[in-house]
């Protein structure tokens, strides 16, 4: 029979570690934050074998003193909480674990110069072992040192992953926290191989953090983003926002920071969800930044151990705000589609020899099929897929932002969402039909194609969703009003929009213990079940506290009506009636994309039709 | 086996098995047709395990016997010869194909064993009545519109008998309501039917019924019924169905018995005038508007993008102004039920239950709950 006892601090030490330190990429975090909040410049990361060998950040921050080390190696030492207040905290870290937690499963070695210090000290730990101090000389700053990571916890070793994927954790974390910093400089060294280099912006506004952003998501994804900036109350919002045609298979082009911490948060993610909902297909994610700015003591940090998770203190304002100002930048450019679908078809048009589109005589149209397949495929020369290939294949060649060469327009430096702004008829004047289904149209740029039908789709869907939400909902009252039984919270959170829910269509009321009566729903949805839509939307209202599924069921029996009352392909069109349609997507927002989150049109710079013959490099 | 049958006999009888023959299944034999030959008779069944066929038709039978083959082809294959044919169908010991021939066309059908075929069940249904077809049919009719096809209340799928009252003033009572209206009709209950208990026909069976009613003129229905089952045997042809094993709801409860605002007006017109003005109304909802006010009906409805209707019809009604929504469609199905010329709308306010009558046949009622509009 053993007995009840206390843990002693190594043990303690190596169960912290495994809350906070689950792969070298989390080592990479704790020390890259520790750093960032010692007011780096400059922090440089190397890591050897992954980082199962070493890991080591440096940086030009404050430093600590030869008294501070070995205080730092203790559990729950922290010089980041001032006055002990956990309401506001500013800092990064403030839990004043990571230290201890590293050096509890690793060879750990700090060194430190503070600013104005003659020399700078080096303190070594090994396990439960605190060595002594050692003067050493180095640069003013801090460099910590993490060897054999996990050799005192073989269990965990045995659960990392390939070289490969460790090596790309680490650059994702990297590349959030470089994101979140761009005053910052940051490096980071695998094996003797320099992977990512971001230069510091001195200012700390928009146009620092735009460039950053540049720089970690690439020209080619940049350019098709649109650039918001919205505040309400207490919290401030930057954003970066990709066309929804540029939109990827996974969300790891999303990008969240709050107060400059990179977060993982449901709460943020449904929240963008939603601002694109309807603008996407099936379950392809917009890439986007997006950078919070709230008052510290209304937001609540210290929820999750790795701080990937927060509190908001009025979670409805940061979710209003982030889908009202998206959901009006995406309707005012509306009608751009993805520069890359255009440079996707230059490609496919190259005579034979040099390109993939080119299949000599056979059926019409192979390249614009093709364009489409591209189109579903991930953009070429995106930060992700550069950085893999790049691991792949020896030769990287250092240098700052390489991404910006690979920049066919050479418009280095453009501002994203300014392109067609100014232009009065942006899609120009359409001079031919092709295959009864495709407009071509001059552009003072280029020219475009459309798809006839998507584009209309897209209208006719615009028309009668308006008048739908316009007219207000008509409500068909129910003769055998429905019991719906619920779970947990979820009647006390549909009962607290019941107003909202009313002005969509739908009457409910509490009816006894968990459970509501529904007394009307939204006619138009006709006799379907009313049991699963009422449960599904009180997870949407517990989830992102927006009643997206009764807005989308009703949008969707719009969207049915559309696409059976719009011009199908292969109905010829005259002149004047594909000016009107060109003309109509111009006013109407979201014509860049079809109801199923299609593109309506391409567009072929001049530039690029010029390339094509030989007329220009 | 082998028999001559002539084509409309054999016509009649599989028009009605393949109806009841799922098209998709993924047991082989429900596809097929039972054939059964003896006595100068070919008995015909054909199941979707819910519901039960057996037709009979007279058959020169030449050699008796007993296979299967799908519904469908075979019914196609009849359909398509001509008038008169007299079909030879034969199936040689052993072989598992059956021939079906008929002037100088031969088909060769394949066959599955008939033992694989699923037995009729033989429970006991201890309540049996006689019931008139056209009794039947008004029930049916009069209410089936009614039915809802939302599958999570499945007891809403069918249409509730139950009886109502015994003796000389006792009804059999028919109810089907998809919770957005309900239909109610009564016939004089049958003798022997007091003691039946409530059930719910499924939806499909309603269907079949009735076509069968239709060919098989003034003979009595007979019918008997357990609490799980119901069998109808109507001339030589019997279903046998599952009942929908529910409850249906206390629908009195819902049916209001003093509205005191009270319309009469002429049926055929305000069918077709609702019909005219529904047409603006473009969306799935259907929304139209009707304003009483003494003497006269305004109906109206409006679309955003397809412009406004209004029609105007006198109509008795003193009760002072009330304006109330309806979905047109359900008006519309309504109104295809009353057979008098005039129509009865008894309202509350425009938010409660509206009854509807038909002056000329007290035995039906309906109720549509409004739209807000």
């Amino acid at each position: 029979m053993s007995r009840i006892r206390r843990l002693d601090e190594g043990t303690i030490n190596r169960i912290a570690a495994g809350e906070v330190i689950e792969r070298p990429a989390s080592v990479v975090k704790e020390l890259v934050e520790n750093a960032i909040d010692a007011g780096a410049g400059r922090i440089d990361v190397f890591i050897d074998d992954a980082g199962r060998r070493l890991i080591a950040v440096e940086d030009d921050g404050i430093g600590m003193s030869p008294e501070e080390l070995p205080i730092a190696v203790l559990r729950h030492a922290t010089s980041k909480l001032v006055d002990d207040d956990l309401v506001r905290i500013t800092t990064l870290g403030f839990r004043g674990e990571a230290l201890p937690s590293i050096g509890s499963i690793a060879r750990l070695s700090l060194r430190s110069r503070p600013q104005g210090a003659a020399e700078g000290f080096e303190l070594l730990v090994d396990g439960d072992e605190v060595g002594a101090l050692r003067p050493t000389a180095m640069r003013p700053g801090s460099r910590v040192e993490v060897r054999d990571l996990f050799y005192r916890t073989p269990a965990r070793l045995k659960f990392l992953r390939s070289d490969r994927a460790e090596t790309q954790a680490i650059v994702e974390v990297l590349k959030r926290l470089a994101l979140a910093h761009p005053d910052i400089a940051f490096r980071l060294v695998a094996d003797d191989r320099q992977l990512l280099d971001y230069e510091a912006r001195l200012a700390v506004d928009g146009g620092a953090q735009e460039d950053r952003v540049r720089a970690i998501l690439g020209q080619a994804a940049f350019t098709n983003m649109l650039r918001v900036e919205a505040a309400r109350a207490e919290v401030r919002l930057l954003a970066f926002a990709g066309l929804p045609t540029a939109a990827r298979g996974d969300g790891r082009a999303q990008f969240f920071m709050v107060n400059r911490r990179p977060v993982q948060d449901r709460l943020l993610k449904s929240t963008l969800r939603a601002a694109y909902s309807d603008l996407l297909f099936h379950d392809r994610q917009p890439v986007a930044a997006l950078f919070l700015d709230v008052e510290a003591s209304a937001l609540d940090v210290n929820v999750h151990p790795t701080k990937a998770e927060i509190r908001f203190r009025a979670p409805d304002d940061v979710r209003g705000l982030i889908i009202g100002s998206l959901k009006r930048a995406l309707a005012e450019h509306g009608h751009r589609a993805d520069t890359a679908l255009g440079q996707d078809a230059a490609r496919l048009f190259r005579p034979g020899g040099l390109g993939r589109g080119w299949r000599g005589p056979g059926p019409a149209g192979p390249g614009l099929m093709e364009a489409a397949l591209a189109y579903q495929a991930p953009l070429p020369g995106t930060a992700d897929s550069h950085v893999n290939g790049d691991l792949a294949e020896a030769g990287f060649a250092p240098g700052s932002a390489p991404r910006q060469e690979t920049n066919p327009e050479g418009e280095d430096g453009a501002r994203p969402g300014t392109a067609s702004s100014a232009d009065p008829w942006p899609l120009g004047a359409a001079r031919a039909q092709l295959h009864e289904n495709f407009i071509v149209a001059q552009t003072r740029e280029g020219l475009i194609i459309v798809d006839q039908h998507a584009a209309h789709e897209r209208i006719v869907y615009e028309r009668l969703k308006a008048g739908l939400h316009a007219g207000g909902v008509a409500r068909q009252a129910l003769l055998l009003p429905e019991i719906v039984e619920l779970e947990g919270g979820e009647q006390s959170v549909l009962i607290g929009r019941a107003d909202e829910l009313a002005e969509l269509g739908l009457v409910l009321e509490g009816f006894g213990e968990g459970a509501v009566i529904v007394r009307e729903v939204p006619a138009i949805l006709g006799q379907s079940s009313v049991a699963a839509l009422v449960r599904d939307l009180a997870h949407d209202l517990e989830e992102m506290g927006q009643a997206v599924r009764l807005k989308e069921a009703i949008d969707k029996v719009a969207g049915t009506m559309a696409c059976h009352g719009s011009v199908r392909a292969g109905r010829r069109l005259t002149i004047e009636e594909m000016n009107a349609l060109l003309r109509r997507m111009e006013t109407t927002p979201f014509t860049g994309q079809c109801i199923h989150g299609r593109p309506t049109y391409i567009s072929l710079g001049l530039a690029e039709i010029e390339r094509l013959f030989g007329r220009r490099a | 086996m082998k028999i001559t049958i002539e084509r409309a006999a054999l016509l009649r009888s599989l028009s009605h098995i393949q109806n009841v023959v799922e098209r998709r299944t993924t047991i082989p034999i429900l596809s097929n047709v039972k054939l059964e030959a003896r006595d100068e008779n070919l008995a015909l069944t054909a199941t979707d395990l819910d519901l039960t066929l057996m037709a009979n038709e007279k058959a020169d039978v030449i050699d008796p016997g007993v296979t299967t083959v799908s519904a469908h082809t075979f019914f196609d294959i009849v359909r398509k010869f001509p008038g008169e044919a007299a079909i030879t169908l034969e199936q040689a010991a052993g072989s598992t194909e059956m021939t079906v021939e008929a002037g100088r066309s031969v088909f060769h059908l394949p066959c599955l064993a008939a033992d694989e075929f699923p037995a009729m069940s033989l429970e006991e249904l201890d309540v049996r009545f006689e019931i008139l077809p056209a009794d039947l049919a008004r029930l049916i009719d009069k209410t089936r519109f009614a039915i809802s096809t939302e599958e999570t209340r499945y007891y809403l799928n069918g249409i509730h008998m139950h009886a109502a009252g015994s003796g000389p003033t006792g009804t059999l009572r028919g109810v089907a309501t998809d919770g957005h209206r309900l239909s109610r009709v009564e016939v004089p209950l049958p003798p022997g039917a007091e003691n039946m208990p409530p059930i719910i026909v499924p939806r499909k069976t309603v269907g079949e019924i009735r076509k069968l009613i239709e060919t098989a003129g003034d003979v009595p229905v007979q019918v008997a019924v357990s609490s799980a089952r119901i069998q109808f045997g109507c001339g030589p042809d019997m279903l046998v169905s599952r009942l929908i094993d529910g409850t249906f709801p206390d629908y009195e409860r819902v049916i209001p018995m003093s509205n005191e605002r009270v319309a009469s007006l002429p049926a055929k017109v305000f069918a077709e005038a609702v019909d005219r003005v529904a047409t603006i109304s473009t969306e799935k909802a259907r929304a139209v508007k009707l304003a009483f006010d003494t003497g006269k009906i305004t109906i109206s409805a409006v679309s955003a993008d397809a412009g406004r209707a209004v029609e105007e019809l006198d109509a008795e009604y003193p009760d002072g102004a009330l304006e109330i929504g309806f979905n047109a469609r359900y008006i519309l199905d309504m109104m295809s039920q009353i057979d008098g010329g005039e129509v009865r709308i008894e309202m509350a306010n425009a938010a409660a239950p509206t009854v509807v009558r038909d002056p000329a046949d007290s035995g039906a009622l309906y109720v549509l709950m409004p739209m807000r509009v």
